[in-house]
């Protein structure tokens, strides 16, 4: 066991358990509130990505409770609420401002009130605290170091996959997550619970190693020089725009899932599993008597509907998901069916989103790989040749991230491995592509916009950005989504629009009618997630100038 | 988008900060008809991507003139333009390491006070009051105004872009200028990706690529564009209040009204636009260890992005501005060196006052574009730049 504080009470956790989990109880730990209304946030994606778990430790600001281990006599205290997360008094900016705040074109008169406003509203800003200056800071961790053959990123099915081959063929790979890695990969340098943040290939022609920047779970810097690098960086869980979608209670199938596999009770009793495709169905599976019903755009496949009515769980297919009730925990949704409007108040104390995977790409983008718009799945995905090679030299990709199928994932990560490694291995034409749920689609999008309103739509959570900033901006003649991000803020919070881009590009292609991939989409920003000036300050002058003409 | 109309007063290419108010001072004293040329999105160059630095310490009275005009113009935005860009006057803070650097400040100082500024400089203790946690050791001094501020970038593009458009004047963006139509030795019309007007007069305020465009116009000149990365950090509650600089490694970072600290910090790049603008592990780096050696407790904050801008720099740091002897109806309001945001206010009105033949407070020698042809010479250098 593990003893902490948590504001002022003392509390234990088992050994190995996150400051999410270990705060988890009857209902989601509520650290932080949002940066502009301060209105009651909660741990959303479970990825380390969100701005829903902020906590100050022992005085580290802006600390990512779920990617984070309990450590014994650790100080935690929620982000930036006064007086508690629960019953922030600034909470009153979100009542009281239903159409929010503009600070675009407001608080300019009378002058002499400016100076007034700007302390005011700079109090507002911000999440974490700095920690007091102290005489004498402790040491910075010890960086790390690595060089080799082949750098993995990603140990889902795909880079675990490659992995085994690279081992198999007598070279040790590097391997990087986010989470950890089993031991069970024997024969690689495992950096588990590490973020690769920036990527440095190969320049064209040159015989030099790709480098890999990033950060482990103490704040340490990690550099990882390799020959060659396979991204299996894998997909995540869409977000899904809807009044109410920023309520705590409104988490991605990742938290879900994570929840569960915890030996520890999960946060809800009745949760409604948005989505109709292969992750809703292993929603289904894994929650068991804890779901209240899956709510659908289109129709829902037999295995789902097989799946649903063995545990008597009402389905809602060719639905939108509307509204969530509720202010500092979610209590009911209300879902509208497709074409009639009619609605139906589902009562639930989560949702669950389940709906449709996106790919993990920036470190493509990064690394200036080819990308390519891929109209069904709605998202970008790097060009590949047989076996994953990128158009960057010797920059590979494999798994969901290169848009292959679950039951392709490993072939795909053993092809992309060998082919890293200067062997031809045999692959297919093409991978088979993985099911996309066309129904939530641009049509989807036409009909979500057309609902009634009554409070906010948080279009981007991060920001505090509002659906109606975004039409506004739209309506001014500010076309584009680089446009409308510098006009808004949409997309430049803490998760870099991992949460708000998606939808965004759904909205601005029905408010400009064009497609989405005429929206242009955001240049994909070092680092891939926020990371310590610690972490990259030993590195500094270590680079040569990179850039040539 | 297309043009409206095929024959035009002034064209100006560029829709950044420097265009925009240069359009806007020729539409208000009616000149016309004005379009704005630019080649990519608003805000897609310089004038989206600075620190939003506004500044009245530099090192020659010409620079200081133009700065002080450019606050008060800045102070009035709000009113003026609808859009509130958070002029924030927290004053900027320069550090000095070394005693050489300490005697470079006390220079600057003396020019700025002399132009009636409140500057002040300070010893270590001082600047500990207005930076808390320096590390032991690190400065020796420094020079503070508090008046100088910092500003949101955005919302003067968008403030400015609505009101140009409501004087009348048009805003062409997704138009490259491709060439300049010479006719008789002077401006005849400018050639663009959307089409081709005439015009008698061209402003090139192409801000990075504005040496690109004169050359495309025939004209040698020494305009340099240089690859400056910045970035920003997680917002955290606000702990700084001025902009802080370091003229000995070109250091500079503030704290915003949204709590990110948004600086950058000198690392050598190839001059060029060609490779667009990718940022670089040297930058980020090299930024980090900047941060942490000067203030430890930054240790655990966490870089939210980066990004990459050019300056357009000039051999003596001054900008140029006015009419080009060697082709007349082409006028220059560029060089700025990667400080046209707080010059543009003051330098964009004398651009407008050469174009409606009044005569603007400008010295030839210091602004003209004919000064480079005479040679590098006695005249004076504006060595303040930074980032």
């Amino acid at each position: 066991m593990r003893r902490f504080r948590f504001g002022r009470g003392a509390r234990s956790a088992p050994d190995g358990a996150t400051i999410l989990e270990a705060l988890t109880d009857a209902r989601l730990p509520s650290v932080v509130r949002s940066v502009r209304y301060h209105r009651p946030r909660a741990p959303f994606c479970g990825t380390g990505e969100c701005a829903g778990c902020l906590v100050r430790v022992n005085g580290r600001p802006n600390v990512r409770a779920c990617q984070t281990l309990v450590r014994d006599g650790d100080r935690i205290d929620a982000g930036n609420a006064v007086p508690s997360p629960r019953f922030d008094l600034l909470g009153v900016l979100d009542l009281a401002f239903p159409h929010g705040i503009d600070t675009l074109r407001g608080f300019r008169r009378p002058r002499f009130a400016v100076r007034a406003y700007q302390r005011v509203v700079r109090r507002l800003a911000g999440y974490g605290r700095l920690p007091p200056v102290t005489a004498s800071p402790p040491p910075p961790p010890e960086p790390r170091d690595l060089e080799g053959r082949l750098a993995i990123v990603g140990a889902g099915p795909s880079g675990l996959a490659a992995a085994r081959r690279a081992i198999a063929l007598g070279v040790r790979p590097i391997v990087i997550d986010r989470g950890a890695i089993g031991d069970d990969l024997v024969g690689a340098d495992r950096l588990g619970r590490t973020a690769a943040t920036v990527l440095l290939p190969p320049r064209p022609g040159r015989d030099e190693a790709a480098t890999l920047l990033g950060f482990d779970a103490n704040g340490a810097g990690v550099r990882v020089r390799a020959g060659a690098v396979l991204l299996a960086t894998g997909s995540y869980d869409a977000p899904l725009l809807f009044e109410g979608n920023d309520r705590p209670g409104v988490v991605t199938a990742e938290l879900a899932l994570r929840l569960l596999r915890r030996p520890l009770r999960p946060p809800f009793r009745r949760a409604v599993i948005v989505g109709g495709g292969a992750r809703a169905l292993e929603l289904v599976t894994s929650l068991g008597d804890r779901t209240s019903a899956v709510v659908s755009a289109g129709e829902i496949p037999p295995e789902l509907v097989r799946a649903a009515s063995e545990r008597a769980v009402p389905l809602y297919p060719r639905s939108i998901v509307a509204r969530a009730h509720g202010r500092s925990s979610v209590r009911a949704i209300t879902i509208a069916r497709r074409g009639s409007g009619e609605d139906l108040e589902l009562s639930c104390d989560a949702v669950v989103l389940a709906h449709r995977r996106l790919p993990h790409h920036p470190l493509l983008f990064q690394a200036g790989a080819e990308m390519r718009w891929e109209p069904r799945a709605r998202a970008y995905y790097p060009t590949l040749g047989p076996g994953g090679a990128t158009t960057v030299p010797r920059l590979f990709a494999a798994g969901s991230v290169a848009f292959v199928a679950p039951e392709a994932a490993r072939a795909s990560g053993e092809a992309a491995a060998e082919l890293a490694l200067g062997g031809d291995p045999a692959v297919p034409t093409a991978w088979p592509t993985p099911p996309v749920d066309e129904a939530w689609g641009a049509d989807y999008v036409t009909e979500l916009l057309g609902l009634p309103r009554r409070g906010k739509w948080v279009a981007c959570p991060c920001e505090d950005v509002l659906l109606e900033e975004v039409e506004a901006a739209v309506a001014r003649g500010y076309r584009g989504l680089e446009v409308v991000k510098r006009y808004t803020g949409l997309g430049t919070g803490l998760c870099q629009g991992r949460y708000c881009v998606p939808e965004a590009l759904a909205v601005l292609a029905a408010l400009e009618g064009r497609p989405p991939e005429a929206v242009g989409y955001l240049t994909q920003r070092p680092p891939v997630v926020p990371t310590p000036l610690g972490a990259l300050a030993p590195f500094a002058g270590a680079f040569g100038q990179e850039v040539v003409e | 988008m297309t043009f409206a109309r095929d024959r035009y007063g002034v064209a100006i290419v560029g829709a950044g900060i420097v265009g925009l108010f240069t359009a806007y001072h020729l539409r208000r004293a009616g000149a016309g008809p004005v379009v704005v040329v630019d080649r990519g999105f608003l805000s897609a160059g310089g004038s989206g991507r600075n620190g939003g630095g506004v500044r009245q310490q530099w090192e020659t009275r010409a620079t200081i003139r133009l700065a002080k005009e450019s606050v008060a113009a800045y102070r009035r935005f709000g009113t003026e333009f609808g859009y509130n860009i958070w002029f924030r006057q927290g004053g900027y803070l320069f550090l000095a390491d070394t005693a050489a650097a300490l005697a470079r400040l006390r220079t600057v100082h003396d020019v700025v006070r002399s132009e009636g500024l409140g500057s002040r400089l300070l010893g270590p203790e001082e600047v500990g009051r207005h930076v808390a946690g320096i590390a032991p050791g690190a400065v020796v001094g420094g020079a503070y105004l508090a008046t100088d501020g910092t500003l949101y970038p955005f919302p003067a593009v968008w403030g400015l872009y609505e009101t140009v458009r409501a004087l009348g004047a048009e805003v062409v963006l997704g138009a490259d200028a491709t060439g300049v139509i010479v006719r008789d030795g002077r401006v005849a019309g400018l050639a663009t990706s959307a089409g081709t007007i005439t015009t008698p007069t061209i402003v090139n305020a192409a801000g990075g690529w504005s040496g690109e465009f004169s050359r495309r116009a025939g004209l040698d000149v020494p305009n340099v564009a240089s690859r400056h990365e910045i970035l920003a950090t997680e917002p955290l509650k606000p702990f700084l209040d001025p902009m802080v600089v370091r003229p000995s490694d070109g250091l500079y970072f503030s704290q915003t009204m949204r709590g990110e600290i948004v600086g950058g910090v000198t690392v050598p790049h190839a001059p060029g636009t060609a490779r667009g603008v990718p940022s670089s592990p040297r930058f980020l780096t090299a930024m980090a260890r900047a941060l942490v050696d000067l203030l430890p407790r930054l240790r655990d904050v966490g870089i939210l992005r980066a990004w990459t801008g050019f300056y357009d720099d000039t051999p003596d740091g001054f900008p140029v501005l006015g009419e080009d002897p060697r082709l007349p109806g082409f006028v220059h309001a560029n060089g700025f060196g990667g400080h046209g945001f707080m010059l543009a206010p003051a330098a964009s009105r004398r651009a407008a006052a050469t174009i409606l033949g009044e005569r603007p407070d400008l010295d030839p020698a210091e602004f003209g574009p004919a000064r480079f042809a005479a040679g590098p010479g006695a005249r004076a250098v504006e060595g303040l730049q930074l980032g």
